[in-house]
């Protein structure tokens, strides 16, 4: 998980992979070769190596102290919270050990939560992967109106989740909703009750909507993603006589990899984690049917008040989430992350 | 803090020696297939936006008798009275403010972090920014609380700029830092091996040579932290109040505890989203450029 | 085009720079402007106040209340907050967890204001405004704990039935039923003239919620209901009876398509928002129902005179009063610490001037018996000789129990309207919340 972005990297140029990081940096190789270069770093020993650990203090201890501060206390406060029972106001005197998380994972709306978000996170990705790629390599046709066509593409991304959930549970009403009359149009009936009505069905209205708001997203990183395929690859399969189906499929998509492990990973860890549009459009109904762990715990925090809960809750979220990470990262980034051929730099 | 925002990791892929033009040569052209798919793809995605405007130009009982309508008669009250309704400008002063003010911290503090992740080797480099990926993965409204708490009791700054500010920032290192890493690692060593045989320090090569070559970067992070304290609600909430207020908090105006006038739900939140689009077509260029620039270098 | 990025980085940095020291600058002014602190400041007095009339007319008689008090009272200062109610309700829980709460603010009571009684956070009224207390008489009831009162109601409603007149009578429904086989009868005819007999807010629960405690209210005898409630013990079968009517109405289909995600007054697709239109019959609300609904029509009308309203029909075989009504209120509080003059401006909120202030501009229904006569809603009026009449006024089941317990039980009654829970699960549910608070 700590590789997530490095492994986007080739091994070629100038990349770091943290593999190769116990080498000493290449300046010193050089510097050691000119004995009046005064360069910080430059040379072994207490004087510069000091030096150096103040200036690396010195650039991460803004954001660091920031982070700490305002992310790592108030989290660690909430896991102290997990472990009493607290109304929210008051000391906190009702201690109770683990017995919030037991409750938690023996309650059968979060233990259906968490199969939600898993639904989510396999869902999310079978729909945006295929249809963003296929989105992605139309755009990246020449297009008169290439920039605008990006640029509507990542509108829904853009709109605050209050105003696209407060649209969307519009459109999707029974009977006087634009999307019901859409279907109507073609021959095909909504859910008497409505989509978002539906115990069965408002999971996929949920899932529809989220698609329709980080397609974008996806389709904006895969298309960066193929500004980097390398020209001379597709002279070379036009002069073979390949088509463009083939291009795609037998050289662009396989370059896109690493874009694309990275883009799952993002979209997993952000569905485990999803919240906002599930609130407006369904607030985990109907029937607990479109809950998510999130949900859950904010339903029992500031709706009911357990705030120990609510924190147990989210503990749990977060070993989840740590948990698909780093099996992710070692399953699926472990490619990226290899390093075919060593690096030469530091030894010369 | 939106649970679902997703951040563009950078493709990092080396410079190309090659010196190949951008966006020339690409595969294919414009096909009437090709446009027409390109149509449905915008109509489904810009339609529910549309309703919503449109929506703004209903009355409420428009909406209540035919959800589905266009607007008949257009009724010009809801965005007129967003439009003349001071409390409006002055959401929109504080969220520009605090958006802008976010941002700054975000880019400034997050390239210095990002420096040495990318570039220092040190013990201790992959647990430090473990630290900050693990900041992705826990659930930010459970920490509103005791961040509430802090800020209104311990700092005093509740209801300010800094006090939305600050927290917002915070939250958005991680993904910032995530993004950045591969940026500055693209960069040739030699530049940095250059610059110190020049006799520049550290401070300098970054500051001179390294912040301007990241710029692509630099603007992807800057719009990412832009848009997402544009949009934030959940701590703008309980940090302010009265004429302090956010644009997302303004919709509350429109709605009391029995009734809502969803009409001017729209209009408003219609007008909302303009500035941070607005921003967004200024910069979406540089983006995927930007992102083309972790290529380039 | 090094220059360039160069130079660009550099304006934005310093635009971000300059931001942030214009920040700075204008903070200061910021913070000055909505200061919430209160206290004694030398002659002059500060008194916070939240309140959720958000909207005209209520908020601005409320600041010629604050404004009146004021004059009448020189070095008294009040600072008014007026928030649309689900914001307030988050900001007061983050206010009182920060300590930092106002010095006057709404209650709803029951086992709500109980949690913050046992923090120590609201004053005692019983003594300072004594007086006041005795002018209200049992509306009271629903805000005190162990005989001390902890808030002083302003507003006090009843749920019923809301109906359409003109759609009963073309349907043929001549009298409105007063027992529930009548109810059934009456569902079959609107069914038969195509219309969808009731609309009901389950997205929000706490509609859906009302259904099941009023047959509670029909079914249990007052002294089981009210024993039941103040101990957390729901072993008396006739909550389990209550859940079997329940589940009979919801097998009998009479609700509005969708009803399972309609939220209950918000917005044109809302329950209220249906019947408004005439698109259903009749629902169960309460007396906040006209108001909404004359928000919700283009005349700003509402039903008008079609507005009918009848009480929930009686349970054959129940051991409920069927005279007995379900309702709730709000009413303001004093937090702990705060000045005295904030229990004098409480006290002169409930004063006659100011309460029928308060029933002119048809915000409520007022408590003050002076005011009473001051309603001018007819609809608001017939409501309140119900609530006057009546032998026995149930404070709504979520409040009393406090948030906990009443989100598990409302949970479980959304359940059962999605045929996905049954009469039983309602009690357990309920009961097991109820055992985790012990």
């Amino acid at each position: 998980m700590t590789d997530v972005a490095d492994d986007t990297t080739a091994p070629r140029g100038a990349t770091v992979s943290p593999a190769t990081s116990t080498t000493q940096a290449p300046v010193v190789g050089r510097a050691t070769a000119r004995p009046t270069a005064r360069v910080a770093g430059g040379r072994r020993g207490p004087g510069p190596a000091w030096r150096k650990r103040a200036e690396i203090a010195f650039f991460v201890a803004p954001a660091l102290l920031l982070f700490l501060f305002f992310v790592v206390w108030p989290i660690v406060k909430a896991v102290q919270f997990s472990l009493y029972r607290w109304k929210g106001f008051g000391p906190l005197v009702d201690f109770v050990g683990l017995r919030n998380y037991v409750s938690v994972l023996q309650n059968d709306v979060f233990t259906d939560a968490l199969q939600h978000n898993l639904t989510i996170v396999v869902c999310s990705i079978l729909i945006q992967l295929p249809l963003g790629l296929a989105i992605a390599l139309l755009l990246n046709r020449r297009l008169w109106g290439q920039g605008v066509l990006r640029t509507i593409i990542f509108v829904p991304y853009v709109l605050a989740e209050v105003i696209a959930g407060v649209v969307w549970f519009q459109l999707l009403q029974p009977q006087y909703g634009v999307i019901d009359a859409v279907l109507g149009v073609v021959g095909l009936e909504g859910p008497p009750q409505g989509w978002l009505g539906t115990p069965d069905k408002a999971m996929i209205a949920v899932i529809a909507v989220l698609t329709w708001k980080y397609l974008g997203l996806a389709v904006i990183l895969f298309l960066a993603g193929l500004q980097g395929v390398p020209e001379e690859l597709y002279e070379a399969s036009q002069l073979d006589g390949a088509s463009w189906w083939q291009t795609q499929r037998r050289i662009t998509i396989p370059l896109l990899g690493p874009t694309v492990r990275t883009w799952a990973f993002l979209s997993m860890i952000g569905s485990l984690q999803l919240f906002d549009m599930v609130w407006i459009l369904t607030k985990g109904g109907p029937a607990n049917a479109t809950t998510t762990m999130v949900t859950f715990l904010v339903t029992e925090g500031t709706k009911r008040q357990n705030f120990g809960i609510a924190s147990a809750a989210s503990v749990i979220l977060f070993v989840v989430a740590l948990t698909f990470a780093l099996l992710y990262q070692r399953f699926v980034m472990r490619r990226d992350t290899q390093d075919p051929a060593p690096r030469k730099k530091a030894h010369r | 803090m939106s649970a679902g925002t997703l951040t563009p990791p950078s493709t990092g892929q080396p410079p190309r020696a090659t010196g190949r033009r951008r966006g020339v040569k690409r595969p294919g052209g414009g096909s009437p297939l090709v446009y027409g798919l390109a149509l449905v793809v915008v109509a489904l995605t810009v339609g529910p936006v549309l309703y919503g405007v449109l929506g703004g130009f209903r009355s409420n009982a428009q909406l209540a008798e035919t959800p589905a309508g266009l607007p008949s008669p257009w009724v010009l009250s809801n965005y007129s009275g967003v439009l003349t309704n001071p409390d409006f400008w002055r959401y929109t002063l504080n969220s520009t403010v605090i958006a802008l003010v976010t941002t700054a911290i975000v880019v400034v503090f997050g390239m210095m972090a990002a420096y040495p992740l990318a570039r220092y080797r040190f013990r201790g480099r992959e647990q430090l920014f473990l630290v900050f990926v693990a900041g992705l993965l826990f659930p930010a409204t459970v920490a509103i609380i005791p961040l509430f708490i802090l800020i209104t009791k311990d700092l005093q700054l509740g209801n300010t700029w800094w006090g939305v500010a600050l927290p917002q920032a915070a939250f958005a290192l991680p993904t910032t830092v995530i993004i950045l890493r591969p940026f500055l690692q693209a960069l040739p060593d030699e530049l940095e091996e250059a610059a110190l045989l020049d006799g520049a320090s550290r401070v300098g090569f970054f500051w001179r040579i390294l912040v301007p070559l990241s710029g692509p970067g630099m603007v992807t992070v800057g719009v990412l932290a832009f848009v997402g304290s544009w949009n934030a609600y959940l701590l703008p909430l309980l940090l302010l109040q009265g004429g302090m207020k956010t644009l997302p908090l303004g919709v509350a105006d429109y709605s009391s505890e029995y009734s809502s006038d969803t009409a001017g739900v729209f209009a408003f939140t219609s007008l909302a989203m303009i500035p941070a689009l607005v921003f967004f077509l200024a910069m979406q260029k540089r983006i995927v450029n930007g992102l083309q620039g972790a290529v380039k270098g | 085009m090094k220059t360039k990025t160069r130079t660009a980085a550099v304006r934005t940095l310093s635009l971000g720079l300059g931001v942030a020291l214009l920040a700075t600058a204008c903070s200061s002014g910021g913070t000055g402007e909505a200061e919430e602190t209160s206290g004694d400041t030398g002659d002059s007095t500060t008194i916070t106040w939240w309140h959720n009339s958000n909207t005209a007319p209520g908020k601005d008689y409320y600041e010629k209340v604050a404004a009146d008090f004021s004059e009448a009272n020189p070095g008294v200062r009040i600072e008014v907050s007026a928030m649309q109610h689900d914001d307030m309700v988050t900001k007061l829980d983050a206010a009182f967890q920060s300590g930092d709460a106002p010095d006057v603010y709404m209650e709803r009571g029951g086992g709500e204001m109980q949690a913050h009684v046992e923090a120590g956070l609201t004053k005692d009224l019983s003594e300072v405004a004594a007086d006041t207390i005795s002018t209200l008489g049992s509306s009271v009831a629903g805000w005190q704990i162990d005989g001390q009162t902890y808030g002083l109601p302003f507003s006090m409603g009843v749920v019923g039935f809301w109906y359409n007149k003109a759609i009963f009578e073309q349907a043929g429904v001549t009298e409105a039923p007063a027992t529930w086989d009548e109810f059934y009868a009456v569902i079959d005819k609107l069914k038969a003239a195509g219309v969808e007999p009731i609309s009901v807010g389950v997205g929000e629960k706490w509609p859906a919620a009302h259904y099941w405690y009023y047959f509670a209210l029909r079914e249990c005898s007052q002294k089981v209901l009210q024993d039941g409630v103040s101990s957390l013990d729901f072993s008396d079968p006739c909550f389990v009876k209550a859940g079997e009517d329940l589940e009979k109405l919801v097998a009998a289909e009479p609700f509005n398509a969708g009803f399972l995600s309609t939220p209950a007054q918000k917005g044109p697709t809302s329950a209220s928002a249906l019947l408004a239109t005439g698109k259903v019959a009749m629902e169960l609300a309460g007396h906040w129902e006209p108001g909404v609904m004359q928000g919700l029509t283009e005349d700003k009308q509402g039903l008008g005179e079609d507005t009918g309203w009848f009480p929930f029909p009686a349970v054959t075989g129940g051991k409920g009063d069927p005279a007995a009504v379900l309702g709730g209120g709000d009413a303001w509080a004093v937090s702990e610490g705060a000045p005295d003059a904030a229990v004098d401006f409480v006290k002169y909120l409930l004063s006659d001037e100011v309460q029928q202030g308060f029933a002119e501009q048809d915000m409520g229904l007022p408590t003050n018996p002076a005011a009473v006569e001051f309603v001018k809603d007819p609809a608001l009026a017939a409501l309140l000789e119900v609530r006057d009449s009546s032998p026995f006024v149930q404070l709504y089941f979520d409040t009393a129990f406090g948030t906990s317990v009443g989100g598990a039980m409302n949970d479980a009654i959304a359940l059962v309207f999605a045929s996905s829970g049954s009469a039983q699960d309602i009690v357990d549910a309920t009961q097991s919340a109820a055992d985790a608070e012990k």
